[in-house]
């Protein structure tokens, strides 16, 4: 025991002591900050001034008072009328050129008959202002076709409410202050940490394995404890310093979210940003490290008998390939998970161990299913990690002492009945 | 007669298509410097591997110390692996406190005895660098002292001296008879039958997975190398051709340039051929009755090619 506890420390300090440790766990944060910013940044910019016009092709008084209606629906938006002519389009063109306007509105007739306009300008890519000029422009739309059926103008405008529909979750009985996109953010947001994670602390325990059966270490060590010992310890030690990573990256998201909030509080005003760190609650905490922790040792497990039966590290890199393309399919279904956490694909990714580990947090984070289905899919997990640690302790037992070219499946096969 | 070390009974161990070692079994007495003898290929790595539990033996057992293998006994038992190869980015220090923790050792003590060796052996300065760092030389020197920080009563050296100057390899042999001098026991494979035949008490010579001979280095000599006689020419060479062809006095001769040597024929006398020889004008410069050397006696048993093959780099297998 005393000696898997060397091996477990042994992997701990030498990893912990390395430039790629300190460059991951400060990197984490400073993306997740780099990411708001981005966000704050492009925000701050999508609600500035606009300068449009309005080529007015219209034979009626329509166009005018489009021009000033679009001027009261969005105050930012500094809306002139120009009347259409020869030339008109082209020095409009030059205009958005050099820049002095944004964009500019075409209007005519069949506006009003159809609702045919066109907007051509440099920030047409901006979603904010398109879809607020698409607003505004239907709800004048809406009330000049009202109007000229004879509907009376303040019928019209008590008629008309601006709709504004809030996104909450629910939990159980409970309605979360987690809005939509937070509830999406934290699906994504765990199904990459997972899937990182569990990658790279994985690929951690195959080049350590590699390591030792290259220089040959792993000889010397063999003679002195038992082959299942050191690759345990391995595992642990390695999967150790993921925990240390993923704590320092959850506890200063939790800190940033706490800093993105009060500063909300301080400036309401602020518009705020769409990346907002969601709060995530404790029973899916609980999930995310639950199952980070197992699906790390089904990988990990794998990842050493792959190292095992790898002579060099470009071998190993290829060997690797089909366990992290199995790895890659919960992660590249995150998205049906979020659209529909209920479907017959989101329950069976759910029970097939080698998915689960990423999809049933995401899952979870999404809608909270039958505790049922989570007791079931925990011993499916639980009892797979079981056999493939089992399994890959065989072909590391043997692997690690094997010289020359990469054993055939059918040989892997042997090794694991006779070892 | 006290336990001995290690036994090794009957143990074979068999790869996909061949017979590595095949029922082989060997006895190392406590407190003797043991060399296992024998050409590339021959087994003596996948015996060591067997004794030290690295490899199951497919038939067989190994006893150390009277009861239990390698694993079981870790703590008194030291291995240097035949390749060698320590963890590149760790720092010395730390190499050696870990291998020595492998080996029940607590990282307190280790690190005074590391202190100590690497002092001995003009290491101390390097302790902090990474084993990249070190210079081959070095890192055997590393290597050898995590295999006896732990002060094992068992030593086991594959291919010993391989790779090593010849600087480093009398520092080596000057620590293993020290270890010996203190009663420890030391089983070291070379295929290098000089360096076997200056250091080693016994011997066991194996090829092709089979034991050849063992016993003590004196015993193998009398029983298996026969009178010798050493001679070497000054010049004329008289009628030595004819003279050591004649079966009656020279069972076999291995001559080459001025110098050969010569096994006598049971019943000959070494005078005849000296009288024989002057008579024919030969010119000596040294008649020496002789015991055998042990290369004559390896190659005797496993055959020139066998011997010659033993030259040769090893083929990898597994």
């Amino acid at each position: 025991m005393r000696k898997v506890l060397a091996v477990i420390r042994r992997e701990f300090v030498e990893r912990v002591r390395t430039r790629w440790f300190w460059i991951g766990t400060v990197l984490g944060p400073v993306l997740m900050i780099a990411i708001i910013g981005f966000q704050m940044l492009l925000a701050g910019q999508g609600g500035g001034h606009r300068e449009i016009a309005l080529m007015d092709r219209t034979s009626t008084a329509f166009g005018a008072d489009l021009a000033s209606q679009l001027q009261r629906a969005i105050p930012r938006f500094h809306v002139v009328r120009v009347a259409a002519g020869a030339g008109v389009a082209d020095s409009l063109l030059a205009e958005v050129e050099a820049k002095r306007i944004d964009g500019y509105l075409m209007v005519s007739d069949s506006t009003l008959t159809d609702g045919a306009a066109e907007y051509r300008g440099s920030n047409v890519s901006s979603i904010g202002d398109m879809e607020q000029l698409h607003a505004a422009l239907q709800r004048v739309l809406f009330a000049a076709r009202l109007e000229e059926r004879g509907i009376d103008t303040l019928l019209v405008q008590q008629a008309q409410v601006t709709l504004n529909l809030e996104t909450h979750k629910i939990m159980g009985r409970k309605l979360t202050g987690e809005s939509g996109t937070q509830s999406f953010m934290t699906g994504f947001g765990m199904a990459i940490l997972l899937f990182v994670a569990i990658l790279m602390y994985g690929v951690n325990v195959m080049s350590s394995v590699l390591e030792e059966k290259t220089t040959r270490v792993v000889e010397v060590l063999v003679s002195s404890l038992k082959p299942f010992q050191l690759m345990v310890g391995k595992v642990i030690g390695a999967g150790a310093v993921g925990i240390v990573q993923l704590s320092v990256w959850i506890v200063s998201a939790k800190l940033l979210s706490g800093a993105q909030h009060r500063a909300a509080l301080a400036n309401p005003a602020a518009i705020t940003p769409s990346f907002q760190f969601p709060n995530i609650p404790t029973a899916t905490l609980v999930i995310f490290v639950l199952y980070f922790l197992l699906g790390y040792f089904l990988y990990a497990g794998i990842y050493a008998a792959v190292g095992a039966m790898s002579s060099t590290e470009a071998e190993a890199r290829q060997a690797q390939v089909p366990v992290q393309l199995l790895l890659m399919v919960p992660y590249l279904s995150f998205f049906a998970l979020l659209n529909d956490p209920n479907s017959r694909i989101a329950v069976w990714l759910t029970m097939i161990p080698f998915w689960s580990p990423i999809a049933t947090p995401v899952r979870w984070g999404a809608s909270p299913f039958p505790v049922i289905q989570l007791v079931v899919s925990l011993s499916i997990l639980l009892v797979t990690v079981i056999f493939v640690t089992w399994v890959a302790s065989r072909i590391y037992r043997v692997g690690i002492l094997m010289t020359g070219k990469r054993p055939s499946l059918r040989e892997l096969v042997r090794w694991v009945r006779t070892a | 007669m006290s336990t001995p070390a290690l036994v090794v009974d009957r143990v074979t161990k068999r790869f996909a298509g061949h017979t590595a070692v095949d029922a082989l079994s060997l006895s190392v007495p406590s407190g003797v410097i043991y060399g296992l003898l024998g050409p590339n290929g021959a087994g003596k790595s996948t015996t060591i591997r067997m004794i030290l539990n690295i490899y199951v033996p497919d038939g067989g057992s190994v006893q150390l110390f009277g009861e239990g293998s390698g694993r079981d006994h870790s703590a008194r038992v030291g291995y240097l692996p035949e390749e060698r190869g320590l963890y590149n980015r760790m720092r010395v220090i730390d190499v050696l406190l870990f291998l020595a923790q492998m080996k029940g050792l607590s990282r307190r003590v280790a690190r005074g005895r590391a202190l100590e060796w690497l002092d001995r052996l003009g290491l101390a300065d390097w302790r902090m660098r990474k084993v990249n760092e070190l210079s081959k030389g070095m890192q055997q020197k590393v290597q050898f002292i995590s295999t006896v920080l732990h002060e094992p009563d068992l030593l086991i050296m594959d291919e010993a001296f391989s790779g090593l100057d010849p600087v480093n390899a009398q520092v080596l042999k000057d620590t293993v008879l020290d270890l010996r001098n203190r009663g420890k026991t030391i089983l070291l494979s070379t295929h290098i039958m000089e360096q076997a035949e200056k250091l080693c008490d016994h011997v066991g010579i194996i090829a092709r997975g089979k034991k050849l001979v063992d016993g003590t280095l004196a015993d193998v000599k009398r029983t298996h190398g026969g009178r010798h006689v050493l001679v070497n020419f000054d010049g004329a060479r008289g009628d030595a051709d004819r003279i050591f062809a004649d079966r009656r006095l020279v069972t076999k001769a291995d001559a080459s340039g001025p110098f050969a040597e010569l096994e006598l024929a049971s019943g000959a006398d070494a005078q005849d051929i000296l009288k024989a020889l002057v008579t024919s004008q030969a010119r000596l410069s040294r008649f020496e009755l002789a015991e055998p050397s042990l290369n004559k006696i390896f190659v005797d048993l496993v055959g020139p090619e066998a011997a010659r093959a033993a030259e040769k780099p090893e083929v990898a297998h597994a």
